[in-house]
């Protein structure tokens, strides 16, 4: 019973972290920056959902959810355009572009702490308060909602990606740039639908997690820095690593919160992160690479 | 005249300056607020070795600075050290921790600078839970004021002469280190690690010395701060502070040291100045560090080397 409902919460805030982690994998396969900044993308679109949710109350959760995700997207390919295009054209070295992006995390905190306030503001009920019952296990709605909205993302992430011609150009471009221009793909194109998409799903995971806890100035901080930590753990750059790695850090964090200490939850994340890049830099997905 | 001459003599006039200032009688506040200046450049001054030297992105040198400020703390009031003492063993304390985190230095680039940042949330998160040792939110109180053999440091001018002493003891000893053996083998390092270690460069021992060197000097901030302040709170020490650390070896310029010290001289005191920005304090230095990543990392201390070209010829 109490295991079920542990579970249920740990596969939900799992799949915030796998989107989050997505976010990282795409921008550091096309461009190969460790964007700071992703975890500030999932704060506005969680602010951004929130006060279209103050303009219309009665507006259905899918539409939030898409709110936030366009508020982020936009963002993420304003940060592309204004920043991080113009310097990778003046071919600066890559650290200082990563520095560069820790300096657009700081701005964006420290812009929403003006707009929003500091106060953490609380979500209204996005879905219905009844609860579910599967197999006599009862669920909160908000939990089953996010993992299903998570799930469905995802997937027509890798749709898009598998299936459609822009998605192939894409992993060409992610995979050898040169390359894939002399082929011909549009470069600058490509790397505005990555961070589009790298906000998109930022965006998503903001709004999941507003719903599930509240929203806050400084939220995205630590959630951005665990997303990286989900994404190191599956095996950065790689996608399928992403979810994978956001999913099992969700119930690895949420059963050591219960069953090793509450107070040092976050530090679980921490030496996790430190650990995985010391012993096993190539996550589970290398792991399973080299076994097969 | 030279420009090495022309540096050894600004240097020197600035020096001057700066310890004779108490001479004039400043207000207290003053005083304090540039005691707190010099103990920023000391840190400052630290992962400029770490970051401008050797190359090295370190996003946790809070943490290092809050090991020392609570070692020094903790020494004196708990075990009553004398401050001379405590100030070493805070120094040697947070490189001691540092050692923990060395294997790290293995990482490259990027990767380093988030190994460092979870470090640097670890350590807040042990201040603030670990109530029996460092009084966990409610801060560690009742620190005594620094003393040297004996005699107490109570007039303000006093410890600014402390502080000031000691920034300018570490900014010397580096910049012996940078032009020593040490320092040409972390520059080339910096430059290219594959062709420094082709070249028979120790890479991983001297990457690692630089990070301890570096953990070194922020405890000694660290320590220094606590006898200034007097108070500890673990809200002075969280990934804020690691990122305004970093934010003053930016924007003073990468590589300089003197650009460090001016840089922290300008995240202390610019909020001071403009207080009707405090709120977007933040914002701007963010919007800064986006900017001196675009337009050259030299920072102002490139800047001033710009201003100071026609005085001084090749």
């Amino acid at each position: 019973m109490y295991l079920a409902d542990l579970f249920a919460a740990g596969l939900a805030i799992g799949c915030v972290y796998s989107l989050v982690a997505l976010g990282f994998a795409m921008i550091i396969r096309a461009t190969g920056i460790i964007h700071f900044a992703q975890g500030e993308l999932l704060m506005l679109g969680s602010m951004s959902a929130l006060s279209t949710l103050w303009l219309m109350p009665k507006l259905p959760a899918v539409l939030v959810l898409a709110c936030g995700m366009i508020a982020s997207g936009v963002l993420a390919v304003a940060m592309e355009f204004l920043v991080y295009r113009p310097l990778r054209l003046r071919r600066v070295p890559l650290m200082n572009v990563i520095t560069a992006t820790v300096g657009m995390s700081i701005l964006c905190i420290n812009a929403a702490r003006i707009v929003w306030g500091s106060e953490p503001l609380r979500y209204p009920e996005l879905f219905s308060s009844s609860t579910y019952r599967f197999f006599g296990v009862v669920v909160s709605p908000q939990l089953v909602w996010i993992m299903v909205f998570g799930v469905v993302l995802m997937g027509l992430l890798q749709l898009f990606l598998k299936r459609t011609r822009t998605g192939l150009v894409m992993q060409a471009v992610a995979q050898d740039a040169e390359v894939a221009q002399l082929m011909g793909a549009n470069l600058t194109r490509m790397m505005i639908y990555t961070f589009a998409i790298a906000g998109m799903m930022a965006g998503a995971a903001g709004v999941m997690f507003g719903s599930l806890f509240f929203s806050f100035f400084e939220m995205g901080f630590v959630l951005g820095i665990k997303g990286f930590v989900a994404a190191t753990l599956g095996g950065l750059g790689s996608l399928a690593g992403a979810m994978l790695g956001g999913i099992l850090f969700g119930l690895i964090e949420t059963f050591s919160a219960v069953y090793v200490s509450s107070a040092y939850k976050d530090a679980i994340g921490m030496v996790m992160l430190i650990a995985i890049l010391l012993f096993l830099p190539s996550g589970l997905v290398g792991l399973w690479k080299a076994r097969s | 005249m030279e420009s090495a001459l022309l540096r050894r003599i600004i240097t020197g006039v600035v020096l001057a300056g700066l310890f004779l200032l108490p001479v004039f009688e400043p207000h207290q506040f003053v005083l304090h607020m540039l005691s707190l200046v010099a103990i920023s450049a000391t840190v400052a001054l630290g992962l400029q070795l770490l970051l401008g030297f050797s190359g090295q992105l370190s996003i946790g040198q809070a943490a290092f600075y809050g090991i020392g400020a609570y070692a020094s703390g903790l020494l004196s009031t708990k075990l009553g050290l004398p401050f001379p003492l405590a100030f070493l063993a805070a120094g040697l304390i947070a490189a001691l921790t540092s050692l923990l985190m060395v294997p790290v230095t293995r990482l490259t680039g990027a990767y380093l600078a988030v190994a460092t940042l979870g470090f640097s949330i670890l350590v807040y998160l042990v201040l603030k839970n670990e109530e029996w040792l460092t009084g966990g939110s409610f801060g560690l109180m009742g620190i005594p004021r620094a003393s040297l053999f004996g005699y107490v440091l109570a007039k303000p001018a006093y410890a600014y002469l402390l502080c000031v002493s000691v920034a300018a003891l570490v900014y010397l000893s580096l910049l012996r280190l940078e032009r020593s053996r040490f320092g040409r083998a972390i520059n080339a390092i910096r430059q290219n690690e594959d062709a420094a270690r082709a070249c028979g460069v120790k890479v991983t021992l001297l990457k690692s010395q630089c990070f301890v060197i570096a953990a070194f000097v922020a405890g000694l901030g660290g320590s220094l701060y606590a006898h200034q302040v007097r108070y500890l709170a673990p809200t002075d020490f969280t990934f804020w502070k690691s990122v305004e650390i970093l934010i003053m070896v930016v924007i003073g310029g990468m590589g300089s040291l003197f650009g460090a010290v001016l840089g922290a001289a300008v995240v202390v005191l610019l909020p001071e100045a403009l207080r009707e920005v405090g709120d977007y304090r933040m914002l701007v230095f963010g919007a800064i560090l986006m900017a001196v990543m675009l337009f050259g990392e030299s920072g102002l201390a490139g800047f001033l080397g710009q201003c100071l070209k026609p005085f001084s010829k090749r």
